[in-house]
């Protein structure tokens, strides 16, 4: 029991921070630049990746037994692509205007990386609930990621945060438009990566 | 069973289980999302005329009657489109019988506007559509002879929206009459 | 919509990487040399055709007349992910001198989201045939486009002094992002929007 727990815990941790997919592994990338110009949009875009992928996790590991290895991918598709159109059409009659702002990139999380590489590398081998905190803690990694983004870009871009007022009129009347647009979307994050191959060669 | 056949049976079994669930979604959400359609219609409908209690299509996505709750025509609500600079900048006017704007309402990003965010999308803000209230001929730029203030940086976007109103209410004068 | 301004704004206005970020994954990943990306190229056009052609035959002499537009999303990928299985089968019996180019990135492409995007694209946007194959003629050409000129930059970045938490990713995100800000420029470009 003292050797597993602190396996398991690691499984939901390594996703967040250590093995962060969209800024340290470098998948993913797509929603991360095009979905983050507010930061309200990062985290609906994040919650409906995360929806996929944690649930999808959960299902590929229940039926893992019976899935032959040569077929695995197909499978996996059809899995993953089943919650994505869930999420679609969830998204559409609930949240329709946040659908309509997302657009192309909701159906397009079916070829999102992250989701396909942990079905594969994880949850096709592990148990239900490892593969649930691992697709939590991956989920959370991508949504803490999407969400600095659509925060910072908002912020420089509009001047706000979440849709508050954060800075004084006089930047608000001339903000940095730059930030919203696609070359401020690559600038950040590769000023994000900077940094944290900054913090990786301090360490040693 | 031999690992062959239950290749393509384990196949089938997901596309099945696969295909079902998602009729089922579809079944489950489509009134909701035909719901969501009418409401977002009406609610910029109402905004843009405030008179009428209920409204009638007349032309699919571009014309509607305002009902008063006897019936009688209020208004009219047209909506037009003229090219800005990300796209085209969807516009709903609001006409009261006498041909004055009553109301306008500039698309939000939302609604399909792809206007520059802090120059053109500042159409979208009311102290720009505020203008056009109480017009009911000559609608144009200040720059071309009418009186409407651009926004600073976006005239082509400010330009598509007048002559959207303009061009709206011209087409569909004949509708006025009660 | 005339097929030219469809061609111009896939292939310019509308940059499906450096516009629309799609695609993203298989830019920074492949982009590191001229080879890789030349080969990636004629891959991703050769594949975004067939898979346009394909979806939007599936999509409006069955789908749609079927009424299963809900399972768009699922054939679409799975017609995708047996093309190129198909076409990796194909060349590799049949035309090895164009396996050994561009076969190694046939796997990868599955996973490539331009393709799927051009095939949601086409439907969304209502495009007759002859105008998906424009339009995906296009988004492949910008593709090759982008990643060409972007391995270019790369190639020089190599031998760049370039700082050290810099190197690597970072300074070729901030390349793409002084592309993507030249492409910019093409913004309304004779009133393109699409």
């Amino acid at each position: 029991m003292t050797r597993t727990k602190p396996s398991r815990l690691s499984y939901l941790t390594t996703g967040i921070i250590k093995e962060n997919p969209t800024l340290i592994l470098m998948i993913g990338l797509c929603p991360t630049l095009a979905t983050t110009t507010s930061a309200r949009d990062a985290l609906g875009m994040s919650a409906a990746a995360s929806f996929v992928l944690i649930l999808s996790n959960v299902v590929i590991s229940l039926v893992r037994k019976f899935i032959q290895p040569s077929i695995r991918i197909p499978i996996f598709i059809i899995i993953i692509s089943t919650f994505v159109t869930i999420i679609d059409y969830a998204l559409q009659a609930y949240q329709p205007s946040l659908y309509r702002v997302l657009g192309v990139f909701v159906p397009l999380i079916v070829v999102n990386c992250i989701i396909l590489g942990r079905a594969e590398a994880f949850a096709y081998n592990h148990g239900v609930f490892d593969s649930f905190l691992d697709g939590l803690g991956n989920s959370l990694g991508f949504t803490l990621l999407l969400v600095v983004m659509g925060s910072v870009r908002e912020f420089f871009a509009a001047g706000t945060i979440f849709g508050k007022v954060v800075t004084p009129a006089w930047y608000r009347s001339a903000p940095m438009l730059f930030m919203i647009f696609p070359p401020g979307a690559f600038f950040l994050i590769g000023i994000l990566k900077a940094l944290v191959i900054k913090l990786k060669l301090d360490k040693g | 069973m031999n690992s062959r056949t239950w290749m393509v049976v384990s196949l089938l079994i997901t596309c099945l289980v696969a295909g079902f669930a998602l009729a089922e979604v579809f079944a489950m959400t489509k009134p909701k999302i035909e719901q969501q359609k009418i409401d977002a219609t009406n609610s910029a409908l109402g905004q843009v005329l405030a008179t009428a209690q209920s409204f009638k299509e007349i032309t699919k996505d571009s014309l509607w009657y305002g009902l008063n709750q006897s019936g009688a025509k209020t208004g009219i609500v047209i909506r037009s489109a003229r090219r800005g600079y990300g796209g085209p900048v969807p516009v709903l006017v609001g006409l009261d019988l006498a041909g004055r704007i009553v109301g306008l309402k500039v698309a939000s990003p939302a609604e399909g506007l792809k206007e520059t965010p802090g120059l053109g999308l500042k159409a979208t803000e009311d102290w720009f559509a505020r203008q056009f209230v109480g017009l009911d001929s000559a609608i144009a730029l200040k720059q071309e002879g009418g009186t409407i203030d651009a926004i600073s940086g976006a005239t082509i976007t400010s330009r598509a929206v007048a002559r959207g109103v303009a061009q709206a209410i011209s087409k569909y004068s004949e509708h006025l009459k009660p | 919509m005339s097929l030219t301004k469809i061609f111009i704004g896939a292939f310019l206005v509308n940059n499906i990487l450096l516009m629309r970020f799609i695609a993203l994954c298989s830019f920074f990943g492949v982009s590191t040399s001229m080879d890789t990306s030349v080969g990636m190229s004629a891959a991703v056009v050769f594949v975004t055709m067939l898979a346009a052609w394909v979806c939007w035959v599936l999509w409006h002499a069955l789908l749609l007349p079927l009424g299963l537009g809900f399972l768009r999303t699922a054939v679409f990928i799975l017609v995708i992910a047996g093309l190129v299985q198909f076409v990796e089968m194909f060349l590799r019996k049949y035309m090895r001198g164009l396996y050994s180019a561009m076969g190694i990135y046939l796997p990868l492409i599955t996973t490539n989201c331009a393709i799927l995007a051009v095939t949601f694209l086409n439907v969304d946007y209502g495009f007759n045939l002859l105008q998906a194959t424009i339009y995906a003629l296009g988004v492949g050409g910008g593709y090759s486009l982008a990643i060409i000129l972007f391995a270019a930059i790369r190639e020089r970045l190599e031998d760049s002094p370039v700082s050290p938490s810099f190197r690597g990713y970072p300074i070729a995100f901030v390349g793409a992002s002084l592309i993507s800000l030249a492409f910019l420029g093409f913004a309304n470009l004779f009133g393109i929007t699409i």
